[in-house]
């Protein structure tokens, strides 16, 4: 156990040395989240009186856009070089490189998180003060189930003969429940002042549980060099 | 002489051409007209059977998906993805035929109600696999690829019923509810017709793939025969 915790912490590591120094993929999401939160502000903003609450689904959009970008960087660095086959090689277990992975794809996704919601926040005017600690437990929860499809997902898509475009295509409707539930949760934290728990949160628990285990079991059918 | 093969394929057209006739004739004369809906209400006996049929379609392409991904044969793929054609094929027929039931009940063509979502949702999950499978060029990356996405997809379903009940209330008015013994039989009537189309279906578009697969292998054999000058590869 200890030594795949250690695996694991090693391979995120790994993953995210290299964006630390190539300072590439994080960039260009938080750009582009940050732009998207702007372009769908100006569509909405103008017109929205309840925009403070149409404010988690453009959230929303921001994070899956930026997400599935995040799932091609981690796994594009690994068709460099041959590196996904020496990765292979190593007496690493692919459970395990899975979990790497996810992790590696979850910070990122924070990150982007970390930016771009303070930008919603000021541009949709959105009350995040009336309950941060329910906002982060459904965005968290949400991204996780969110980041488990998109890691399986892109080691299928990875292989540079698919084209283009194509992993976004595959995560968007498989994740479609998370946001729908998601959106309409903090919907309803922050504009009807419900509590944090209940269906909603059995929804997000299911779909976080499904995803983990189906992507974990077949993120090693899927993974060749 | 017909083959055994073709005559059972005549004899499927037959059945499912007398069945579609009767079934219509009882929609448009037996069943009477709902006095709330009015003759609309009609439409709910296709709805009903292409839902449930659907369904089934999405529970075989599942069924597909993890034959393949345990055993690695073709035949699960093909299962697989003619089931997901019919899926996709049957999901657009309850799409339009809810729209146009919605149109006349409600007065608009959509709306973001629960049971709409989730149909719309369900037809993109399927669409979507009709888009990936060209995609892939490789014939074993293919079939993996779209054995994890049918998998995926089916144990999305209940995520997307279970999610589509946390938006507002339902703008459906009433449930349908079948008062009279005619009104029943004719949907089980309905049931018919539909269901030995999705079976027709899914079995028509395995034997497509089957041949297609040949051709393409008996082509690439006679592609490795010319390039090594008479010498045929083993495959």
């Amino acid at each position: 156990m200890i030594s795949a915790l250690r695996k694991i912490a090693l391979l995120t590591g790994k993953d995210l040395r290299i964006e630390a120094r190539s300072r590439q993929t994080l960039g260009l999401v938080i750009v582009l989240g940050v732009l998207i939160i702007v372009v769908l502000g100006l569509g909405l903003g103008m017109q929205g009186k309840d925009a403070g609450y149409g404010a988690t689904a453009v959230l929303w959009v921001a994070y899956v856009f930026g997400g599935v970008l995040c799932f091609e960087k981690t796994m594009a660095v690994e068709r460099q070089d041959g590196a996904l086959a020496a990765l292979l090689a190593a007496p690493v277990d692919r459970g395990i490189i899975f979990a790497g992975k996810l992790l590696s794809n979850l910070v990122l996704i924070f990150a982007l998180a970390a930016v771009v919601t303070p930008a919603a926040i000021v541009l949709f005017d959105f009350d995040l003060s009336a309950a941060p600690g329910s906002f982060a437990v459904v965005t968290g929860l949400s991204m996780l189930g969110f980041a488990s499809v998109g890691t399986l997902f892109a080691a299928a898509t990875s292989s540079s003969r698919l084209q283009g475009g194509l992993l976004a295509m595959l995560v968007f409707p498989i994740c479609l429940p998370v946001v729908i539930a998601s959106t309409w949760m903090l919907v309803g934290i922050f504009r009807d002042g419900k509590a944090l728990g209940g269906e909603g949160l059995g929804v997000l628990v299911a779909f976080d549980a499904v995803y983990l285990v189906a992507s974990w079991l077949a993120f090693e059918r899927l993974l060749e060099p | 002489m017909l083959t055994r093969s073709r005559q059972l394929w005549i004899l499927y057209g037959a059945a499912l051409a007398g069945t579609t006739a009767a079934a219509t004739l009882m929609m448009l004369f037996y069943a009477q007209v709902d006095a709330e809906m009015g003759p609309i209400q009609k439409i709910f006996y296709v709805h009903l059977p292409f839902a449930i049929n659907a369904f089934l379609a999405c529970l075989l392409a599942f069924v597909g998906g993890i034959g393949y991904i345990w055993q690695r044969r073709m035949i699960w793929d093909d299962l697989s993805s003619a089931a997901a054609k019919v899926a996709a094929l049957m999901c657009t027929v309850v799409l339009i035929t809810g729209m146009i039931w919605g149109r006349y009940a409600w007065g608009k063509w959509w709306d973001w109600s629960p049971r709409l979502t989730f149909s719309l949702l369900l037809w993109l999950l399927y669409v979507v696999y009709l888009v990936l499978r060209p995609s892939i060029e490789s014939r074993q990356r293919r079939a993996m690829v779209c054995a994890v996405y049918a998998v995926a997809a089916f144990l999305d379903v209940p995520l997307v019923y279970l999610s589509t009940k946390l938006m507002p209330k339902d703008i459906h008015p009433a449930p349908i509810t079948l008062a009279t013994v005619d009104m029943k039989l004719t949907l089980a009537m309905w049931f018919v017709p539909v269901t030995l189309l999705m079976g027709g279906l899914v079995v028509a578009l395995m034997r497509s793939s089957r041949l297609a697969r040949r051709r393409a292998d008996a082509a690439n054999a006679d592609s490795a025969w010319s390039l090594s000058e008479g010498e045929p590869i083993r495959q």
